[in-house]
């Protein structure tokens, strides 16, 4: 990656499984294509991902990371995305606090049918994140330690 | 007003309404008081109260060996009542079950702690028994109170960066933080969990940068602003500036301030329908 | 070998000690602390406070390190331990209580096994000490058979003996070695009797009444009655220079991992909790009972020295006002008898 202009972002994508994941995976099933860069880790909810979540795949050398679930209303077990989202109300301006540019941490709701908003959205994600170039500051952090972004995935 | 305290004191001692007082009292040097624990009514002249009367003392509440005293009556400044209100509504404790003996408090600390420039609750919002003459408790706006992160929000996203990490790490990992606040009431706190291990329990820049973090995150909405963690933290890390910044969204997002008012819902316990939208695609 | 260094040769020591090699570590000003780190300039160097926030234990123990890498492949498992973390270093200006650390520490460091991370760092490492010439209420070096003025450890200790000169007298060959190395920076001593700026400090309690009360008194009331203020955080055990608890780690992925030794205290409630959920030191008073057991009892059995310099940080820090002297007046001036 020394190269910048080789420089492939990693997105981290937390995705719900009754919304996102399916949506992808519509996206997938149409023969849409997006870019590969991210890695999807697909959960019940967002409202059961966890703040240390997004802090984990940053120590282990992501460079973005979206998290994605049911619109409001949608939710399969009733509230989880409106806690989800109070959550991160409060924790994105957090990161930013702490020097953390928010364009690296992004939120989407994306519906089973809408493979196409998929598409749009992780274009859209990998190529902000693309222009901010590879996060070095945690890359720094990591350095101690194992770093896992030299794995190959 | 210390004479009243001590006679209050005296007088719930010796009517067994309580079983231990919790107060302040005389410390290693004139600067200092420490927390002194009274189970007799001859011991009340331990008790003090002075503008080095820093601790919150509500952080026993969570302590085996001082519930181990019986019933507390607990000597609260404003600030620290309002833990009181954050500890019933999580059902750390029940109200019956404590005392709170309010003290009217015009500022701590020399100099004066930041908490007490935009102070709200010179009288404490909750208590039983109210020592000293009473203070109407003056008002602040939205941008009075967060005014203290102003030069740290301005900062470029660089600056904010190297300004941070300069900070954590001088943070030795010896968890004073949550050691001393009273809402850090896990019995078993995130970091010491190691299946698997989410906060790396070295002292070094990411284990630093997770443990930071993580532990005003887990106090986002709950907050009271005692400012405990920052006085305790023998490296001198501006920890408050983290957990006021989450009490200014949790503010601005969902119009929620911790510890005030005994009949909210917890911030992060509930949620709106029209909760802000800003910031999802 | 006596030498006098005059405060305005500071700039020509610490620039000598930089063409000689040396990292400089000194007491230097970060906001509300007096902190020892690395110093570039002697206009960085802070020397009018009584005693610095940290000790100069982490420069031997650092608060974490890394002792291993490993990977794993395979049917094979390589290993690969770390080099050059013993760096040529002079420490300018730590107390005499912080030096007198080291030679107590060297015994559990030696003991049955040669820790070479501690032992490297000390042949790596000469301490130039500045004796107190002030003190403050939490002091007590006097009172555990030290003084402000205590040559143990240092290689070189320098005494304030005007506003602008310190007397110079080596301690150890490193130390004269050191002094030889810069000789231009230091003066000859004008001859007479300079007169030393030493504290004075008062002495609180009687050592030796210490350990015998500590024989009879594993169990007490004392204990838990001194204790129940105590939150358990442990910071004290951080920045005292003679606990030397630490924990070992992986930080790994599925592949490969490092070794981490980080600090650790006594007063933890998770230092002794066992795996099946039982905890031997269940309670607070406990632990406080093994901090002051470690340090005047089990220490003094096994290596014949007080764990305990006498410095005050742990009763300065402490953040509901503990005071480990005033624990020891308790204790030195109990009735020696078993309740």
């Amino acid at each position: 990656m020394s190269d910048e202009t080789k420089f492939e972002p990693r997105i981290v994508a937390f995705l719900c499984n009754w919304c996102t994941y399916a949506g992808a995976d519509l996206a997938g099933t149409g023969r849409k294509q997006y870019q590969a860069n991210v890695r999807v880790i697909k959960l019940p909810c967002t409202g059961g991902i966890d703040p240390l979540f997004l802090i984990k795949a940053f120590e282990r050398g992501a460079d973005g990371i979206l998290v994605s679930g049911c619109h409001p209303g949608d939710c399969h077990y009733n509230s989880g995305n409106y806690h989800a989202r109070r959550r991160w109300n409060v924790f994105r301006p957090l990161l930013e606090f702490c020097g953390i540019n928010p364009e690296r941490i992004q939120f989407s709701w994306i519906s089973a049918a809408e493979g196409g908003k998929w598409v749009e959205t992780i274009n859209g994600v990998v190529d902000s994140v693309r222009a901010l170039g590879p996060f070095e500051g945690y890359h720094k952090i990591n350095a101690i330690g194992p770093d896992a972004s030299s794995e190959k995935s | 007003m210390i004479e009243a305290l001590r006679k209050k004191a005296e007088e719930l001692l010796r009517s067994k309404t309580v079983d231990v007082v919790y107060g302040y009292g005389e410390g290693s040097v004139p600067e200092r008081t420490r927390p002194v624990f009274i189970t007799k009514p001859e011991d009340v002249n331990k008790l003090t109260w002075n503008k080095y009367c820093v601790y919150n003392l509500t952080t026993y509440l969570k302590k085996q060996e001082a519930r181990k005293l019986g019933k507390p009556a607990i000597v609260v400044k404003g600030c620290d009542a309002k833990t009181i209100t954050v500890l019933i509504k999580e059902s750390q404790i029940k109200r019956e079950d404590i005392y709170i003996i309010g003290v009217t408090c015009t500022g701590i600390g020399e100099p004066p702690a930041t908490k007490c420039k935009a102070c709200d609750v010179n009288t404490p919002l909750i208590y039983d028994e109210l020592i000293g003459e009473k203070i109407e408790n003056k008002e602040f706006s939205f941008d009075e109170r967060y005014a203290e992160l102003d030069e740290y929000e301005k900062l470029s996203e660089k600056e904010k960066w190297d300004f941070w990490q300069k900070q954590f790490a001088k943070c030795i990992k010896c968890y004073a933080c949550s050691s001393i606040c009273p809402l850090c009431f896990c019995d078993r706190c995130i970091v010491d969990k190691n299946q698997p291990q989410w906060i790396d329990p070295s002292a070094h820049p990411r284990g630093n940068l997770s443990w930071n973090v993580t532990r005003a995150y887990h106090l986002a909405g709950r907050c009271i602003n005692c400012e405990e963690c920052q006085r305790v933290c023998p490296a001198d890390i501006p920890l408050n500036l983290l957990n006021k910044k989450l009490a200014k969204e949790t503010e601005k997002n969902f119009k929620y301030r911790s510890g005030y008012n005994v009949d909210d819902e917890l911030a992060m316990a509930t949620y709106k329908e029209d909760d802000s939208e800003d910031i999802f695609k | 070998m006596e030498k006098t260094l005059k405060k305005e040769n500071f700039n020509s020591l610490i620039t000598g000690l930089k063409d000689k090699g040396y990292k400089t570590i000194a007491p230097k000003k970060d906001n509300n602390l007096v902190m020892l780190d690395e110093v570039q300039s002697a206009d960085e160097i802070h020397l009018d406070h009584v005693q610095t926030n940290n000790s100069v234990k982490e420069f031997f123990l650092p608060k974490t390190e890394k002792i291993l890498s490993y990977k794993i492949e395979k049917n094979k498992v390589s290993m690969e331990e770390p080099e050059g973390f013993a760096v040529k270093t002079v420490i300018f200006g730590s107390r005499p209580c912080d030096a007198a650390s080291l030679p107590v520490m060297d015994k559990v460091f030696n003991w049955d096994c040669s820790d070479k991370f501690w032992v490297e760092r000390r042949e790596a490492i000469t301490v130039v000490t500045i004796a107190c010439d002030k003190c403050d209420s939490y002091c007590f070096c006097t009172s555990v058979n030290l003084a402000p003025d205590s040559k143990e450890g240092s290689d070189v200790l320098l005494t304030k003996i005007s506003d602008d000169e310190y007397l110079v007298e080596t301690v150890t060959e490193k130390g004269e070695g050191l002094i030889k190395e810069l000789e231009t920076v230091f003066s000859d001593p004008a001859g007479g009797t300079p007169e030393r700026q030493i504290a004075s400090v008062e002495k609180k309690f009687e050592i030796d009444k210490v350990k015998p009360w500590l024989d009879e008194n594993f169990v007490n009331k004392v204990w838990a009655e001194f204790s129940t203020k105590c939150i358990g955080c442990g910071a004290c055990t951080f920045v005292c220079p003679t606990c030397h608890c630490f924990d070992i780690v992986d930080e790994c992925t599925m592949s490969k991992g490092d070794r981490v030794k980080n600090w650790d205290g006594c007063q933890f409630k998770m230092f002794t909790l066992h795996t099946s959920g039982h905890n031997p030191r269940s309670t607070q008073d406990q632990r406080w009972r093994q901090r002051i057991m470690h340090k005047f009892k089990y220490y003094v059995e096994k290596f014949d020295n007080i764990l305990c310099v006498g410095c005050g940080r742990c009763s300065r820090v402490c953040p509901a006002d503990m005071n480990i002297s005033e624990m020891l007046e308790i204790i030195a001036t109990e009735d020696n008898q078993k309740e």
